[in-house]
């Protein structure tokens, strides 16, 4: 029983902290990247061509403020160019971002030094804190960007570092320069175009539906027919893959502790009823029929799977629900969590999903295993078996 | 006297004697072919149209090339980006731009980038000599153009080579002209192909004028080079190629 137990309450925790962490980490890439749905011009994501464009990106605004569901958005332009200290010159990527930026993504909220763009900026912007290290700047310091525009023609101008950004994601904090998008368009010759409208959602359920609508919607436009709209998943392909891989790898996990619960169980049932020989021979003796023998035992190990599973459920979701209010910190985890800019608490999510396959899984597993056993007692004989043979 | 040996002796003769000779004679036609499209120097100025489904844009560029290893560019027209340069001495290139007056040395990385949203990489557009150094050539075949014969050369990277093509395919004329170029990513994919035409007396020596680069796997994508004129084996002085020279040669 305690075994039942013991795996149950492992095998909850373990499904609600995997599950757990995939929401985080699809919550923190979600947040800080591409928010729940874009509306790009058909193609961008592939070729990220600055002439692909959201030509009239208010048109599309007017749009969402009347779309149920639709909790914030915000305009990005994007490019990739060149920047340069006095010494260094590398690539990144720019965008334009728009202060609705605020609303839609974790962006402020990762400022480690100087401060995030306000309004009225104009030749201010934030660097990756790697880009930073990088190019051996600091705050204050001026960078010179070369990019081309959108016309063809080569735009270049000068941005003072107002702030430093560090996500924990590698690849963002080397890459990443934000300017403000009024300033972005003119240095790039957008002409009030963006390349992006970034739209969140009151929850990530609801995407695929806001999805749905937002593209009828679109393509009844007159004249807009080269955009598309794109969900988180679509925009970040990526992410799915690896969660998929790692959920294969934990449900190998998971079937070889089942394996050793059900083998644990069998042995535990095996001495039982080899241990109650003599009890069962007498029993059998007073004229209990095999039948009834298995019927009183089949009853005693649906008692016993039954309540190491109860048990383990209420121990898995009370373990599993106190590390959801409170955090779980794993010190190696630490770097990892970083590399995908997640929280370094990790939140396990206790869902009836996970308890049920928790709880189900050991449960039929170990019944199917007490099973065995008790068939075998239509094999004694009652003198033999009072004699212990 | 064993005789078995005979047939594996001459295996191993064949194949390590025929092969480095047809290897040379390949390589030979490509270091002959980029000798005579640099010259010991040359001078030029060309219109570069980059071309796209809906969108097209043309540039004027006057560049400088000396020996296998210098070229120094500027934009002539439009007046927007006029006075822009580009210098590239072996691996390494800087940019200049006048609205900033500064110069940026580019990451190696951008090396394979399109140049000014160009089909041309910077590579390209410098007429690297890395076809040279870099690849093994071998000679494929050989066919007529035009009365003359052509050299069908594929071009290997070396092994530990830093190049970003999987292979290159070569047409060379046996009066070394370049036909064409073709660039495969490392599945062997053609990425893009480099067609030279209206091949006809330009300073002093037969010259393709017009140079287009199109991209395979988009339709209607491609850059033409028109050259207006080119002079070959003129004396330019070491200075032009140097970093202060992008700074002061256009003013």
């Amino acid at each position: 029983m305690c075994a039942i137990t013991f795996a149950t309450t492992l095998l909850i925790f373990m499904l609600s902290f995997q599950f757990g962490n995939y929401q985080t980490i699809i919550r923190a890439m979600v947040k800080l990247r591409t928010g729940h749905l874009q509306v790009q011009a058909e193609r961008y994501l592939e070729k990220r061509d600055i002439r692909m464009v959201v030509p009239d990106p208010a048109k599309i605004s007017r749009l969402l403020d009347g779309m149920s569901g639709v909790t914030a958005y915000t305009y990005r332009a994007n490019n990739f160019s060149l920047v340069s200290s006095k010494e260094r010159t590398y690539g990144v990527l720019v965008t334009g971002i728009d202060p609705r930026e605020a609303q839609v993504s974790s962006l402020p909220r990762i400022v480690r030094k100087g401060q995030y763009l306000s309004p009225g900026d104009g030749n201010q912007a934030l660097i990756g804190s790697i880009l930073a290290k990088n190019l051996q700047v600091d705050t204050g310091d001026e960078l010179a960007l070369l990019g081309q525009g959108r016309d063809g023609s080569i735009a270049a101008t000068i941005v003072k570092v107002k702030g430093i950004i560090s996500s924990g994601q590698d690849d963002f904090d080397r890459l990443s320069v934000y300017i403000p998008l009024p300033f972005f368009q003119d240095t790039y010759s957008m002409a009030g175009a963006v390349h992006a409208m970034v739209v969140n959602v009151d929850s990530l359920s609801h995407v695929p539906r806001i999805k749905e609508a937002l593209n009828a919607v679109i393509r009844s436009l007159p004249g807009e027919g080269g955009l598309r709209v794109l969900d988180w998943n679509e925009l970040l392909p990526g992410l799915m893959q690896a969660i998929k891989i790692d959920l294969y790898s934990g449900f190998i996990f998971y079937l070889i502790l089942v394996v050793v619960t059900a083998f644990s169980i069998l042995n535990t049932f095996l001495m039982a009823i080899f241990e109650r020989k003599r009890e069962f021979g007498v029993m059998m003796a007073l004229g209990g029929t095999p039948g009834r023998l298995t019927r009183l035992l089949l009853l005693e190990s649906i008692f016993m799977t039954g309540l190491g599973s109860l048990l383990g459920i209420l121990l898995g979701s009370l373990v599993t629900w106190y590390f959801q209010s409170y955090g779980l910190h794993i010190p190696g985890l630490d770097e990892i969590a970083r590399y995908y800019g997640m929280p370094e608490r990790v939140f396990p999510d206790l869902s009836i999903f996970s308890v049920a396959i928790g709880g189900g899984l050991v449960l039929v597993i170990s019944f199917l295993t007490a099973l065995f056993p008790t068939l075998r007692i239509r094999r004694l004989r009652p003198v033999p078996a009072m004699a212990g043979r | 006297m064993n005789y078995r040996i005979i047939p594996g002796v001459i295996l191993i003769w064949i194949t390590m004697a025929g092969p480095p000779v047809y290897a040379q004679d390949a390589k030979e036609v490509v270091d002959a072919a980029v000798r005579y499209y640099r010259g010991q120097s040359s001078v030029c100025v060309m219109d570069m149209t980059i071309r796209r489904p809906h969108w097209q844009r043309t540039l004027t560029i006057k560049a400088w090339t000396k020996g296998q290893k210098e070229s120094i560019f500027f934009i002539v027209a439009p007046p927007k980006d006029e006075g822009n340069g580009t210098l590239k001495k072996g691996k390494e290139m800087w940019t200049y731009n006048p609205k900033l007056s500064q110069v940026m040395k580019l990451p190696p990385s951008m090396m394979s980038q399109g140049w000014m949203g160009s089909d041309f990489s910077n590579d390209d557009l410098a007429k690297s000599d890395s076809i040279i150094d870099e690849y093994d050539h071998t000679l494929e075949g050989k066919e007529v153009h035009e009365g003359k014969r052509v050299y069908r050369i594929k071009s290997l990277p070396k092994p530990g080579a830093a190049v970003v093509w999987g292979m290159q395919r070569l047409k060379i004329r046996e009066d070394h002209i370049l036909l064409s170029q073709e660039f495969f990513d490392e599945e062997m994919k053609l990425v893009k192909a480099l067609t030279s035409t209206q091949i006809q007396p330009m300073g002093g020596r037969l010259f393709p004028k017009n140079w287009d680069m199109k991209r395979a796997q988009e339709e209607g994508e491609h850059t033409v080079v028109d050259y207006r004129e080119i002079r070959f084996d003129i004396d330019l002085p070491d200075r032009l190629f140097t970093v202060p020279a992008l700074k002061t040669t256009w003013k």
